[in-house]
Formats: C-alpha cells, structure tokens, sequence
C-alpha cells in the first residue's frame, strides 16, 4: 500500500480543482453513472436486503468511484487520487483483527460477515453527547464501564471547564481536552475497568491542537483514534495532522465518515456507494484499523427512520463481504433516555447492522445534541441487543425492523426528549430508575417475542 | 393565451429539471411571445424554484438537483433582467441574506442546504463559506446591505461563535442593522433566546420561513 508521505505529497501536487466543482461536476455526475452502471435500485419496501449481488455490485460501485472521484483537500484545493491497482493493494494490505485496550480488556476487533455467529465489538457510550458538568461525565463514563459487554467507551463532551463555556480553537477548547482525557480515565478507574480503550480520541476535541495537547495526558496508543473525513469526500489538513501524530506514536486510527442524506451524495443509493469510497479512503488516507461509519437522514438529524436503514445495511454488507477492514456502524436515534421510541430506535437500527455484518458504536441519544440526556441504559441496551442478533439472517433481521420502525416513524419529526441522566439515574449509585428498568425489561420481552436470543 | 401558458410551463419545468440552458432558451421564448418579463419572473421561474424546495422536502429531489436549478434560475435571469430593466421593472426579492458557518466550525452540509432553499425562495444569497469570524459577518452584511445574517454551528464549541457575531453587531451599534438568525444540529430555541438571536429553527425549511418573516420586518422597518 502506499505510504502516508506519498498521500500527503498528492494532497500538495494533485489536481487542482475549485471546491463547488468537485462536488457537482466530479462527485454528483461519477456517483449518478456508477449507480446506473452497476444497477443499484434502493428498495423502500426492505430495510434489510438479502441479495449479495447487490452488496457486492454496491462494492464495486464504491470502488469506481473512488478510483474515479478521490478525495479532496480543501486546504490545497487539490484531489488526492488513487488508482484501481493501488485501491486493490491497499484492500488486500489493510489491518486486519487490530487490538485495542490494556490487561484484562485487551481484546480484537474483527471483520464480521454477514450473518455471523460472532458476536459483534461494542463500542459504546455517549458517542459525544454532550454534558453539562464534570461530575456528570464521570458518572456516565463510571456507568458505561460497569456494562459487561463494552468493549471500548465513547466519552462524552464537556461544554463547559471551571466553569467556563468552551470555545473552540481557544486555550479553555485544550484545557477542556486535557480535563476530558483525566476524567475518562479515572472514571473508567472507578469502574474497575482501567484497561478499556477510549475509542473516541476527545470528543470535546475540535481542532487537531485540543485532540494532541489532551492525548498527553493519559491517551494510550492501545486506545484507538476517531479521527474524520467531511463531507462530502473531503478531508482538511487539521485531520490530516492528527493522522500523522498518531501514526509517529504507533497508535490505531478509527476513520470515521458519515455522510448527510439529502447533501450532495442525494438518497439511498447514493449513501450506499458513497459508504464503500469511504471505506477505502478511510485505509488509504486516514490509514484506518477500523472504519467507523454513521450515514445521517439529513431530515431528522439521526439514523433511524425507514429510508436510511437500506442504505446502510447494503452498505454494510458490502463492505463487510469485500474487505477485512473491520467495520463500526454507529447509531444516533431521535429520542431520549426513558422513553420507548428511544430503545425501538436503538433495536431497529442493530438488529439489521448487526445482521448485515457491522459491529456496533452506540450512542447518540437524543441526537446527542440535547445536553445531559443520555445514560448508560441506552449503551446497555444496545450491546445486549448487538449480541442477542448474531447469529441471525439477514431476513429474520428484515422482517424484526419492519415490525419496530412504525412503532416510532410518525414522531420522528418530534422525538420526545425523555429524561436527563440526573432524573434518570440515582446520583449516588449511578443506578437507573425504577420507571427504567421496567421499560427496559417491557421492550427486552417484546423484543424476545420476535425472536431476538438475549444471553 | 394557450401558448403563454405552455411557454411559462416549459420555463418552470426548465427551472425544475435544473436545465440551465434550455431555461435562457425558455425565458427568450417568453419575451418573444409577448409575455411580460415579470410574468416571467414570477410564474415561470420562481414557481418552478418552489416546486424544488418542496420536492427536497419530500426527499423527491436533493441537493445537487437544487443546485442545478438555482444555477438554471440564474441562465433565465440574464435573460429577463436586462428585459425587466428595460420595462422599467425590478425583479422583487425577499431580502438579502449573509449566510456562513460560524467560527472554528469547517462543517458546511447543514448550511449549503439551507443556502440553496434560500436561494429557491428568492432570497439574495452570499455564501461566505465555513469558518467565519465574527468581524468578516458583520463586514460582508454591510458591504451587502444584508437584511438578514444566517449562522450555522455543529459543534456547541463553535455555537459561541454565533454569540459573538451578536455580540460584535451590538458593540458598534448596528445590531438594529440586521436580523441574525442561528441553526445547526446542537442550537436550540434555549440558545437563541439566549444570545438574543432574531430567530432559529431546527430545519432548513422552517429557516425559510423564519427568514420570509424576519425579510418582511425588515422590509417594514426601512419603508
């Protein structure tokens, strides 16, 4: 595969192009012919396609369009390019079963197929949610350790430091990096889990200064690194810098895309194949060990409802049949804590990821835009889920998704905002509340009377 | 009178199908068969940029296809503006709009959607592009005239950005000057009110329709 100096040299020294163009004269007019090409028709009566066909005629799209479109630097105004041979090389090269974490929760991360017996990686958390407080971020991070199917932690976002609003690309946005990277970890302490990675990088983290200065106090090369592309197949300097930092520390970086349905990739078949250029930009720039993948219904600020499902899950299974890359798929819903759109949410959207072959980053509750209305119930939930449909098919998944998503479709527009973690949860115990148990055990049934196996 | 519809019907359907081309063709078939420019301006082109805001609601159409039609609004423009000028007529808009995403944010989905939606309504659009300080808002708006200032902010690190464009307009005594409307996926109506922002709203259409209202009151204050 080529190496990171030569993707930077063609991030200087490509083609130079103005950034509109790249998106409506190369992106929109590749993307509109390879979906003709290769005949991807998005299917609104499935959520869940069975057809490997089609996954792999979505993977061969995806790789046209990265081999014809690139990826562009906005800071040069340049495409970096890559040919078919060095696409080929840099799938067959790819990491393949990276390990993230220290002692007792070292563990891999692996390319599930779909289908797959195997249960999948969970990371989970808040997906960088955001809190108010310090003690309220250790407490959720404290929760999510106590989950004994986490694999790794997504850490919230502090919005405020000494109690100061932080302000991005100023001294308070690096001094909220570093608070962030020690609260984490003495949190995860308290769980008794210090070994679990922090997967996330720094979610209070805007620029690549904040991300750096913050890892220096406490991140590990064990913990894997979310670091993003922008849409649509963009990527700025900034993220570029934080590739080459973690890189010359030996750390993983997780590649992390997602992009808006309704934007310039347009409706489902134009998020499936986008999903796969992705998957290989995120080896061949980011020099991933794990893609992690959230297309957005650019309508409702999450990805639950019915037209996003289809392109994800083909997506998924794309990549997942084509590349040992492994896979993340994480979920935002529109909902919040302790209310019973929020975990049909949460089902729907694993019980067919999990089924196509992704593993699972959750969570964004309550689009993860609402502050402090998020607990370690909806992480929970969401990885007993993600293990109870291994081993499931593809249809069986379909068939679950078609029953959960009328359940919520019509509020989407207006999710119910639910509870904050301090009305949910006991303070002191960090224990849920009575009212969410019961609701949780409700839907855990119903869920069982569809045929999800919870261990 | 047929034929008048049928062209003014080919005009909107140019606009619809985002043909920048055929709707200058379209637009001179108009002139040429007698039909008022401003006819022209508001039946054929503007009804047709509607229909496309509506059909991106439905997720009929996305934003590409809005980008291809506001382009095709702009062809039909050069066509009727110098024919409306010489009529002595001025093609009516909304209002002006300053748009950008705010400072330390490079984020720009959110804001190119609301841009072209904005642009379909008839608004005078200045897209200012993604990491915008406080100082080049206030600057472009009054080099512009703008009535309106459209920020957008996807982290809640980069929403004090919004604030300080605000806070900016309000230290040299033109905040009156404008309305400031503020979105992105972490504003809220909480945040707004706040900072003392004109108007937010959670979706690109409802900030068309906020921004209708603000331009109308805007209107109203300078008549």
């Amino acid at each position: 595969m080529i190496d990171f100096f030569e993707v930077i040299r063609r991030a200087i020294n490509g083609a130079y192009c103005a950034e509109q163009d790249f998106a409506m004269k190369i992106l929109v007019p590749k993307l509109r012919g390879v979906i003709k090409k290769y005949g991807i028709r998005y299917d609104p009566d499935t959520a869940v396609p069975s057809d490997d066909n089609l996954a792999d005629r979505v993977f061969e799209a995806g790789v046209e369009l990265c081999a014809e479109v690139g990826c562009y630097c906005r800071d040069t105004s340049r495409i970096i390019r890559f040919s078919r041979d060095e696409i080929r090389e840099a799938l067959r090269d790819a990491p393949a079963n990276p390990v993230f974490g220290e002692g007792r929760d070292r563990k891999a991360m692996t390319a599930r197929r779909p289908e797959s017996a195997e249960a999948p990686y969970c990371f989970v958390g808040a997906g960088g949610a955001i809190s108010s407080a310090e003690e309220v971020y250790v407490r959720l991070v404290e929760g999510y350790g106590r989950n004994p199917l986490i694999d790794s932690v997504t850490c919230p976002t502090l919005t405020k430091i000494n109690g100061m609003e932080v302000v991005a690309g100023s001294p308070l946005e690096l001094l909220a990096c570093i608070r962030s990277v020690e609260l984490g970890r003495a949190a995860l302490r308290r769980a008794q889990r210090p070994g679990l990675p922090i997967m996330n990088s720094i979610a209070t983290a805007v620029t690549a200064a904040g991300k750096i200065a913050g890892s220096a106090f406490g991140l590990r090369d064990s913990d894997g690194w979310v670091i993003g592309f922008t849409s649509p197949l963009q990527v700025p300097f900034e993220r570029l810098n934080e590739v080459a930092y973690v890189l010359a520390r030996g750390g993983q970086v997780v590649g992390e895309t997602g992009e808006a349905m309704g934007g310039y990739a347009g409706g489902p078949e134009g998020i499936a194949v986008t999903n796969v250029a992705y998957h290989i930009l995120a080896i061949l720039i980011l020099r991933s060990s794990a893609h992690l993948t959230f297309p957005m219904d650019f309508r409702y600020g999450c990805n639950t409802s019915w037209e996003i499902m289809w392109p994800i899950n083909v997506s998924t299974q794309a990549i997942c049949r084509n590349s040992h890359l492994p896979l993340l798929n994480l979920t935002y819903v529109g909902a919040g804590p302790v209310t019973d759109m929020c975990l049909y949410e949460i089902a729907a959207a694993k019980v067919g990821r999990v089924a196509s072959g992704g593993n699972i980053e959750f969570g964004g509750v309550a689009k993860a835009i609402t502050l402090d209305h998020f607990t370690p119930m909806e992480p929970k939930f969401a990885s007993e889920v993600a293990h109870a449909v291994a081993g499931m098919t593809r249809a069986e998944a379909n068939d679950i998704v078609k029953k959960l998503v009328p359940k919520y479709r019509d509020r989407l527009p207006n999710p119910p905002k639910g509870k904050k973690f301090q009305e949910a949860y006991d303070w002191d115990s960090i224990e849920p509340c009575q009212e969410y148990v019961d609701l949780y055990g409700r839907i855990k049934d119903e869920l069982t009377g569809y045929g999800l196996k919870f261990k | 009178m047929t034929d008048k519809k049928e062209l003014l019907s080919k005009l909107q359907l140019a606009i619809i199908e985002g043909d920048a081309e055929e709707a200058k063709q379209a637009a001179q078939r108009c002139l040429d068969a007698g039909i008022s420019p401003m006819a022209a301006v508001e039946t054929g082109l503007r009804d047709g940029l509607r229909i496309v805001g509506e059909k991106f609601e439905l997720l009929e159409v996305y934003l590409p296809e809005m980008i291809m039609s506001a382009e095709a609004g702009n062809a039909a423009m050069e066509v009727l503006e110098p024919a409306l000028a010489a009529a002595g007529q001025i093609a009516t808009s909304p209002g002006t709009v300053v748009i950008g995403t705010a400072k330390g944010d490079i984020h720009t989905i959110g804001k190119d959607i609301l841009s072209m939606l904005l642009k379909l309504a008839g608004f005078k659009v200045y897209d200012l592009g993604e990491d915008v300080a406080a100082t080049t808002f206030m600057e472009e708006a009054r080099k512009l005239k703008a009535d309106i200032i459209a920020i957008s902010a996807l982290m809640t690190s980069t929403m004090p950005g919004q604030r300080d464009v605000i806070n900016l307009l309000k230290d040299v005594g033109q905040r009156d000057k404008y309305a400031v409307m503020v979105g992105g996926a972490p504003v809220t109506q909480e945040w707004a009110d706040k900072i003392g922002a004109d108007a937010y709203s959670e979706t690109a259409a409802g900030g068309v329709m906020h921004a209708l209202r603000l331009a109308d009151r805007e209107a109203g204050r300078n008549r």
